[in-house]
This record gives structure tokens, C-alpha cells and sequence, in this order.
């Protein structure tokens, strides 16, 4: 299978500590690879090497061969859900959608058509700030999709979601994935990912402790278990 | 262009924004349509009165007072990205910091610009009302509006770049507006009126020096007899341009974004 996200040797250092610890690792094409570990573990420090918004201390992070601040119009090829915030407070979701559509050269109707993708059509012209921690999920996946990437990197988005907000996210992402794009999601929620993915990345204390389809990882237990065998039952 | 198209959006879509417009043209229309009453009630305190030609001069050049706008609107282009995590989604859309750096330079140029125009445009037109109350005023001199209002576009767009590099430089804004009103209302004026040697090429000395004016009151901190030459001031105040364009485009390339 072809790899189209990889970290190579990727260390991350704050403070003298590695948040993230010679992180060597691939994502293949067209499948859901999990990112997953417990709160702290370095997913969301990666990530943030990943798409450039962070230098590595050393090694590499590269997305289509390439690091990602070299893509040409990185959002035609690479779709970014890092957190909830992200958008202006004080400006209303398709304002929010429109500034990012500008600087990507992608017009207008492609917002209103991502705006009713994540179900978000009635409440585009509400005030960021008016909006639930879902409607903001949903909106920073509608930005995600604005330039129709064939990958996507989203970390945590299901965090704060309730029930209901999970199962439409479980959905979205199938839907997603059936087009044959490459999602790699963060999550520290094992037993809610067991449903969601194909691949598996376990990372704790910056490093790689597991990688393999999922079944592999699993074995014959849950995700969770097998978690918990290999961090020998600790879950921090 | 499409960079620019985003940062103007940046620039219109937020109502703060115009806010300060609003602001702008209030204390420079209010500033210039008093100084008239102030000058002709004190005429002797300042030396100055209203049938001097010097006096109707400085009550135009009194339009140009809403710099500070200018300046808030650069830093809360720029720092408004770290204060609302727009930062992500900018750097992540245009992943050429140097390239964002640029077009929001341009952008705050452009927004610094229009804030003073108008508001001087503003304060010229309440400052012409107000004269016009009084009799036996002077002509003003033949250079002041146009002297006034390329003041205005230079040190508008000057200062709304000063703006971005200070919003890179202090990612929290509040910290950096209210240090920079701290420096342009309380230590710029302190250094010009007791070190005019140093103060004139500080960005208030240079902006004065800009409208060409002479008035001679060192007493209350204004000798134009020892600023610099208008055109030396405008390149002065240019270079500050370019070298806090400079340091913001170098900052913002090596930080990791939160």
C-alpha cells in the first residue's frame, strides 16, 4: 500500500522533555488510521509537526512526500481539524469559511456547499461564539473539506460531542472515506475509535508503542484492552 | 490576490474594526472643531490667535490626531489571530508565513491609510466648521491640507504595519495595545518635549515634522524649529516601516503557532 503521510525518527522537545520521541511511522492511502493514546501522549504535538504549524526539534514529518508547508495549495490536498477554535468568535460561520475560501482561491458557493455537508446551513450566518461545542466541530470539519482534500488530519474531533454528535461524525467520516480519501484521526476515546477505524497508530509518552491494521493491534480483545497490555495497564 | 482578498475580508467582516473608524473620526473631528475655542479663549497663554495664519494652520493639523487608531487596527489584525486561534487556519491555508506576513502588511497598510484619511478628512472638515463661527480669521496656509493629508496616508499606513510587527512581537493584545498607548500618549510625548534632540525622530516628532508647520512653543513641548525637515521625516518614519515589516515577518517564521 502507498504511504502518503510519514514521520521519520520525529522528536519534539519542550522544555527538555520530548513530548513527542523519535516517532517513526506511515499512514496508507485511502484508509482510517487511528491516532490514538491517552490525554498528553504527543497526537496532537505530531499533528501540529505534521501540517508545519510546529518545527520539529529533529526528523521529519512529510505529507505526499513532501513536508507539508511545500504542498502547493495545501487545502486542495490536505484537510486540518486541529481544535475547536480556529474560527473569529465575533464573525458568523460562512464570514468564518469565506475568509479561508479567499486565501485558497476557492469561491464562495463551495461554503454554502460544505455549510450543508455538516448540516450547518440554518445557523451559517449565527456568530461563531453563538454556536455549541458541536456546531463548532462541525463547522472546523466544513472547513476541512472546503478545497475537497483527498486526506484528512482531524485531532479530537470528537471531543465534547454528545452522543447523537458522535454517531453524525462516525457517519460523516464513512461517508468521507467511501470517496477514497486518507483520514487519520486523533482520539483518546479507544472504544469509540474501534467502530470508526481501519489502521491503528498507539503512541504513549511521545513514543510509538503499536502499529498495524487494527486487527492485528486488537487481536482477539478490544482496543482498549489491548491498550492496556501494552502500556502494562496504565493509562497515563 | 487571494491572499489579500483574505486578509481584507479579515478587515471588514470584524465589527471592531469599524469601531475604530467610528472612534477615529469622533476624536479627530472633536480634537480639531475645539482647538479653535481652546486658541481664541487662551490667545495669550499660547501666543497664538486666529487671525495668525500659524494658529489656523495648527488647528488643521489637529485633524491628524487619530494615530493611535491606526496603529490598534495593525496589532489586532495580527494579534487577534493569536487570540482567537486564527493563527491555525491561516498558517494552515498558507503555509508561507512569510508570504501571510506580507499580504497582512499590506492589508494594515491599507487599513491605517483609510482610517486616517477619513478621520482627518474628518477633522479638516469640523475644524473648517468651527472657524468659520469666529471672525477675523487668518487664511491657512496654501500647503496645510495637502501637507495634512499625505501626513495622514504615510504615517496611516506606516503605523498600521507598526501595528502587525507589534501584534507578532506581543501575541497578547490587550498587553499591546495598551503598551502602545502608554508609549505614543505618555513616553513619546515626555522624550520630545525633554530630549527634543532624541524626540524628533520618535514616530510623534516625525509626524509633526511632516505637516510642515511653525510654531514655536517650547513650553508646552512644541518647537518645530528642531524637527527634522518634512521629507527627512517621511523617510524616517518609513524606515521604521521596513524595519518593523522586517522583524515581523522574522518572528512570525521561527515561532510555533498554539
Amino acid at each position: 500500500m502507498n504511504a502518503v503521510i510519514s514521520f521519520t525518527g520525529l522528536v519534539k522537545t519542550y522544555g527538555g522533555q520530548n513530548a513527542v520521541d523519535d516517532l517513526s511511522a506511515s499512514v496508507n492511502q485511502g484508509r482510517i488510521t487511528g491516532f490514538l493514546g491517552p490525554n498528553g501522549a504527543g497526537k496532537s504535538t505530531a499533528l501540529r509537526c505534521l501540517v508545519g504549524l510546529a518545527a520539529p526539534s529533529s526528523g521529519s514529518a512529510q505529507i505526499l512526500g513532501v513536508p507539508y508547508r511545500e504542498l502547493e495549495n495545501p487545502l486542495s490536498r490536505v484537510g486540518t481539524v486541529l481544535d475547536s477554535r480556529g474560527f473569529h468568535p465575533a464573525l458568523t460561520g460562512r464570514q468564518n469559511l469565506r475568509v479561508v475560501a479567499a486565501a485558497a482561491s476557492i469561491p464562495d458557493a463551495r461554503v454554502d456547499e460544505v455549510l450543508e455537508m455538516v448540516e450547518l446551513s440554518e445557523a451559517a450566518n449565527k456568530k461563531m461564539k453563538k454556536y455549541s461545542l458541536g456546531m463548532k466541530q462541525r463547522l472546523a470539519l466544513a472547513g476541512a473539506i472546503l478545497g475537497d482534500p483527498e486526506i484528512l488530519i482531524l485531532d479530537e474531533p470528537a471531543n465534547g460531542l454528545d452522543p447523537a454528535g458522535i454517531a453524525w461524525l462516525r457517519r460523516f467520516l464513512r461517508v468521507l472515506a467511501e470517496g477514497g480519501r486518507t483520514i487519520l484521526v486523533s482520539s483518546h476515546q479507544l472504544a469509540e475509535m474501534q467502530h470508526t477505524v481501519d489502521d491503528v497508530l498507539i503512541i504513549n509518552k511521545g513514543k510509538l508503542i503499536a502499529a498495524g491494521t487494527k486487527e492485528q493491534v486488537m487481536g482477539p480483545d478490544s482496543l482498549e484492552d489491548a491498550f492496556l497490555k501494552l502500556t502494562g495497564g496504565s493509562l497515563s | 490576490m487571494s491572499l489579500l482578498k483574505s486578509e481584507w475580508r479579515k478587515l471588514v467582516y470584524v465589527r471592531a474594526h469599524w469601531g475604530l473608524l467610528v472612534g477615529a473620526v469622533v476624536l479627530a473631528g472633536f480634537g480639531t472643531a475645539v482647538t479653535p475655542i481652546i486658541l481664541d479663549s487662551n490667545s495669550a497663554t499660547f501666543g497664538l490667535a486666529l487671525d495668525q495664519q500659524t494658529a489656523v494652520d495648527s488647528v488643521y493639523a489637529n485633524a491628524i490626531s487619530s494615530y493611535i487608531f491606526a496603529i490598534i487596527i495593525g496589532i489586532m489584525l495580527m494579534s487577534g489571530e493569536f487570540r482567537h486561534g486564527t493563527a491555525v487556519a491561516t498558517f494552515l491555508t498558507a503555509p508561507k508565513r512569510g508570504t501571510v506576513l506580507a499580504n497582512k502588511l499590506g492589508i494594515a497598510a491599507i487599513g491605517g491609510a483609510l482610517v486616517m484619511v477619513l478621520s482627518t478628512g474628518a477633522g479638516i472638515a469640523a475644524g473648517w466648521v468651527t472657524l468659520s463661527f469666529f471672525e477675523n480669521v487668518a487664511e491657512p496656509s496654501s500647503g496645510v491640507f495637502l501637507n495634512t493629508m499625505i501626513a495622514a496616508v504615510v504615517s496611516g499606513s506606516i503605523l498600521g504595519i507598526v501595528g502587525v510587527a507589534i501584534g507578532t512581537l506581543i501575541r497578547n493584545q490587550m498587553l499591546a495595545i495598551t503598551g502602545s498607548l502608554i508609549y505614543l500618549f505618555v513616553v513619546d510625548p515626555i522624550l520630545l518635549t525633554l530630549v527634543p534632540e532624541a524626540g524628533k525622530w520618535l514616530p510623534s516628532g516625525l509626524i509633526t515634522a511632516m505637516l510642515a508647520l511653525d510654531i514655536q512653543a517650547p513650553e508646552f513641548g512644541i518647537d518645530t524649529a528642531n524637527y527634522l525637515p518634512p521629507l527627512t521625516a517621511t523617510l524616517v518614519l518609513l524606515g521604521y516601516g521596513v524595519v518593523f515589516g522586517v522583524v515581523a515577518i522574522a518572528t512570525s517564521l521561527r515561532r510555533d503557532i498554539d
